[in-house]
């Protein structure tokens, strides 16, 4: 009896064995392959621009503040002596810069002066050797984060660069006995179970650091025995097949420290710069012990739930230190006497939304979702963060200000109220320094600038007035007098905006004057299939018929369409691409994708300069004069744009460095009750003046094939010494007047004649 | 009657003789009326040009260790602060021509004929920058 009973024990003790060695390769090669595969998804993260400073730079100071705040610099009131430090003094900022590191360049920080004087830069130095600066490039700024389902932010650090008493203290407090077991501590199970059957409940975990990854990378939270179990067997052989400083290497990557809005912060790598703004390398011993004090329960100790209990926590996991030996009596002291001081954070992730749904548009033809939220891919972009706070600044003030102006542009449904959008873009390159395609985009995502299609009313008679110019000169007069038109059937009567009394005028007069009815008689005489020929060539992608009213900008277009045509003036006749994405790099800094400046040449020179001149005389004399004393004295092109019944209102202005567009009206199409000049021109005007880093001020640049003539104000033919205030006008050099102006050269024959004729009619 | 018919007739003669030497015109300004100043010159007054020459500087190093996807950036920046200067085109044109794209080259290259035309040296360069566009073209 009993030796059948030893040898079915016997039996069952093999099978069991073979069971449990099949069981553990089964777990091993689980192991292994989660181990040797990519080990956690890491979102890729989108960035700005990078920002240039140099001496003579203006700045605004308030924008500059928040940039910095942005990219993370602290202030302090010691000369800084780690990087992320600042100290502000009156005229001057002492800096010790962040590492920088694009696709394109990189650096590593050091320790800057900028002095100021008054509203700029008045030199940059290095501090350590006082050599100056000539042109300083600071770090991009984090943007968002493409997250996966799971939403985490992680960064990843290696094990050397981890502080011992870092270690020390995640020992101190999970796990002190982590270089003696073998992933399963049978002591501290002892432990943990002698305390909770004295209390009557769990009050200790027996888990060690192995126990507790292979619980997060494996196991679901249930509680049961087979997962237990399970649990026992993965450390086990995490142990075997990996060393301890690897196996904590894991751990202090992958553990869940606390929450930063909707997503998860994981590892130390995240968790000392969300809780103290500082590589981990950097932590002092209290902030160790504060950060390894939370994985006990993240969110119940967190320095930003509950100072006191946070301090109690971190101030046990300092005596557990003590008590093993790691930090002497003066240190633990030390440590305990410091304040912990979280920096704070926003919660609020999102930057630059209607930009970032832009640019995902483009990265979505180029990678797929998951692959953007678990590839760490750093993406650069073309966003100047202080350019887009002053526009949905600009935006929002602009568009309360008319709210307030006029009552009946006031709705009660967020969804209804009075929209705007916003465009600035540099013309040369195309980039796109700020996009703001709506009033608020928790309410509405639709995007005004890429998406809305609208009348863009008189912004687009520019087309117009630049197909004119192979048969037209600036100054060849035009008829303002009202017509009709037959336009399929139907009788059409255009008007101008307010009744005038000049019926015959310059062309450069009815642009400036944006005279309507001048403006369809030039598009007659131009031809409008020439129009229509033009505004393809320029990348207009609505529909365009070749009717009258296309003259005065009927047809419907995309904002964005509209502010890359008007770069073509700004930049000497070639049309940039617009863009918004730079670079795309992967984790071992691969460049895997580039986005480069990308010209295309629409029209001469010549011709882009003669229009920015007519389109400059708008700003100093025209429809758009009231800019003058909004505080824009430096030279500016641009053109107001107001559609029937007053439904939009627009303006596009530019310099030689910079270009925006604005939009104002209601999704629905009701009337805004004011024209371009009054709604978005003041919005354009407010956001100048605050980024006085893009006016350099100066002039458009005439090229070859320009002349500057003076001609008569009144027949606008070269003046002669008789003309009354005889003007300055630009003109194609193989487009010119010929002759002189015959009505007051005294010396022509038509001079003569009429002096003749007005003597004779004097002698009778 | 007879009296005021001689009158007009030698006004007519004395109109048709004046007009063979009509008057000149009020001052006529030349196609050149705007003195564009060189770049060094802009550079003492203009912060952003000055900072700009630095940023073409190191665009031209980095396009002679034949790094042009970096000289790319650096020139779009240096363009970005200053768009008038030639030299950044011409560099950029230099960048596309090393990257094997003629197309644009040869838009850069216009660019910097445009905002280099009073520098006779630059524009020899820019003349035989064109030549080797057209070259790699065929």
């Amino acid at each position: 009896m009993l030796k059948r009973f030893i040898k079915y024990a016997l039996l069952i003790f093999i099978i069991s064995a073979v069971a449990l060695v099949i069981y553990g390769g089964y777990l091993s090669a689980q192991v292994e392959k989660r181990f040797s595969a990519r080990r956690w998804s890491i979102p890729s993260t989108v960035y700005s621009d990078t920002t240039l400073l140099y001496p003579g730079q203006r700045l605004n100071p308030s924008l500059f503040n928040q940039k910095l705040v942005n990219l993370g610099y602290r202030r302090v009131h010691h000369l800084p002596s780690q990087k992320g430090e600042i100290r502000i003094a009156p005229d001057a900022l002492d800096i010790f810069l962040n590492d920088l590191k694009t696709a394109w360049t990189q650096r590593q920080g050091f320790l800057v002066q900028i002095g100021f004087s008054e509203d700029r830069i008045g030199t940059i130095s290095r501090m350590d050797s006082g050599e100056t600066i000539p042109i300083l490039e600071l770090e991009p700024e984090e943007i968002m984060q493409f997250f996966g389902q799971e939403r985490e932010r992680r960064q990843l650090i290696s094990i050397e660069q981890v502080p011992e008493h870092l270690i020390q203290a995640v020992m101190a407090a999970e796990d002190h006995r982590f270089f003696q077991h073998y992933g399963v501590d049978l002591r501290g199970i002892l432990r943990a179970l002698i305390t909770n059957l004295r209390h009557g409940s769990i009050q200790q975990g027996g888990s060690t650091l192995t126990q507790q990854l292979a619980k997060n990378y494996f196991l679901t939270p249930a509680r049961t025995i087979t997962r237990k179990f399970k649990e026992v067997m993965l450390s086990v052989i995490i142990e075997l097949k990996y060393d301890k400083r690897e196996i904590l290497e894991i751990y202090l990557n992958e553990i869940y420290l606390g929450q930063k809005g909707s997503v998860a912060i994981n590892g130390f790598g995240e968790a000392a710069y969300f809780y103290f703004g500082k590589p981990v390398k950097h932590l002092t011993l209290s902030e160790a012990a504060v950060i390894a004090g939370l994985i006990k329960a993240p969110n119940h100790y967190s320095p930003y739930r509950d100072i006191p209990r946070c301090r109690s926590r971190r101030d046990a996991v300092l005596q557990a230190m003590h008590r093993w030996g790691w930090i002497t009596e003066a240190a633990l002291q030390a440590a305990l006497k410091q304040p912990i001081k979280a920096v704070g954070f926003i919660a609020s992730d999102t930057k630059a939304p209607y930009f970032i749904d832009y640019l995902a548009e483009q990265l979505n033809t180029l990678y797929r979702p998951e692959d953007l939220s678990s590839l760490g891919l750093s993406v650069y972009t073309t966003l100047d963060t202080q350019v887009q706070g002053a526009a949905e600044k600009a935006l929002a003030k602009g568009l309360t200000r008319l709210e307030n102006s006029n009552a009946a542009l006031q709705r009660e449904a967020p969804e209804e109220k009075l929209q705007g959008a916003v465009i600035v873009m540099q013309p040369k390159t195309g980039h796109i320094l700020a996009l703001v395609g709506g009033r608020n985009y928790s309410v509405s995502q639709f995007n005004r600038i890429t998406q809305a299609r609208r009348q863009p009313g008189s912004a687009f008679k520019p087309i117009v007035y630049l197909s004119s110019l192979s048969q037209f000169t600036p100054t060849s007069l035009l008829s303002n007098d009202p017509k009709s038109y037959t336009v399929n059937g139907e009788l059409w009567e255009p008007q101008n905006f307010e009744p005038v009394t000049e019926y015959t005028v310059s062309l450069k007069d009815a642009l400036k004057k944006s005279y309507n009815l001048a403006t369809v008689d030039l598009a007659m005489q131009t031809g409008l299939e020439r129009i229509v020929d033009m505004a393809r060539r320029f990348h207009f992608s609505t529909p365009l018929k070749p009717y009258p009213s296309l003259a005065l900008g009927a047809f419907e277009v995309i904002p964005i369409e509209l502010a890359r045509a008007y770069c073509v003036f700004a930049a000497e006749g070639v049309q940039p691409f617009p863009l918004s994405l730079k670079e795309v790099v992967d984790e071992n800094d691969k460049i895997l994708e580039h986005q480069y400046l990308n010209i295309e040449r629409l029209i001469r020179p010549a011709e882009a300069f003669v229009m920015t001149r007519m389109l400059q005389d708008v700003v100093r004399e025209g429809t758009a004069r009231s800019l003058q004393w909004r505080g824009v004295s430096w030279p500016v092109a641009g053109k107001t744009g107001t559609t029937n019944d007053f439904r939009d209102a627009w303006f596009v202005g530019y310099t030689p460095d910079i270009l925006a567009l604005v939009w104002v009206g209601f999704d629905n199409g009701d009337p805004i009750k004011a024209t371009g000049a009054a709604a978005a021109l003041p919005i354009w005007a407010d956001l100048m003046n605050a980024i006085p880093q893009y006016r350099s001020e100066t002039d458009f640049k005439m090229p070859n094939g320009v002349e500057k003539i003076l001609v008569c104000s009144v027949t606008g033919r070269p003046a002669v010494a008789g003309c009354p205030e005889p003007l300055a006008v630009y003109f194609l050099a193989d487009r010119k007047p010929d002759g002189y102006c015959p009505l007051h050269d005294r010396g022509g024959i038509a001079g003569k004649i009429m002096k003749g004729v007005k003597d004779l009619i004097d002698g009778e | 009657m007879g009296n005021k018919f001689i009158q007009i007739i030698l006004f007519i003669l004395l109109a048709l003789w004046l007009t063979a030497c009509p008057k000149p015109p009020l001052r006529e300004v030349p196609v050149e009326a705007q003195e564009p100043a060189t770049v060094e010159e802009t550079a003492k007054e203009n912060p952003r040009v000055v900072a700009s020459l630095q940023l073409t500087d190191q665009g031209r190093r980095l396009l002679e260790d034949r790094q042009p996807d970096k000289a790319i950036r650096v020139l779009e920046q240096a363009v970005s602060l200053h768009p008038t200067n030639g030299q950044n085109y011409y560099y950029l044109s230099e960048a596309w021509l090393m990257k094997g794209s003629a197309s644009q080259a040869k838009e850069f290259n216009q660019l910097a004929e445009i905002h280099l035309k009073e520098d006779s040296e630059w524009m020899i360069r820019v003349a035989n920058q064109a030549d080797r566009i057209a070259e790699l073209e065929k």
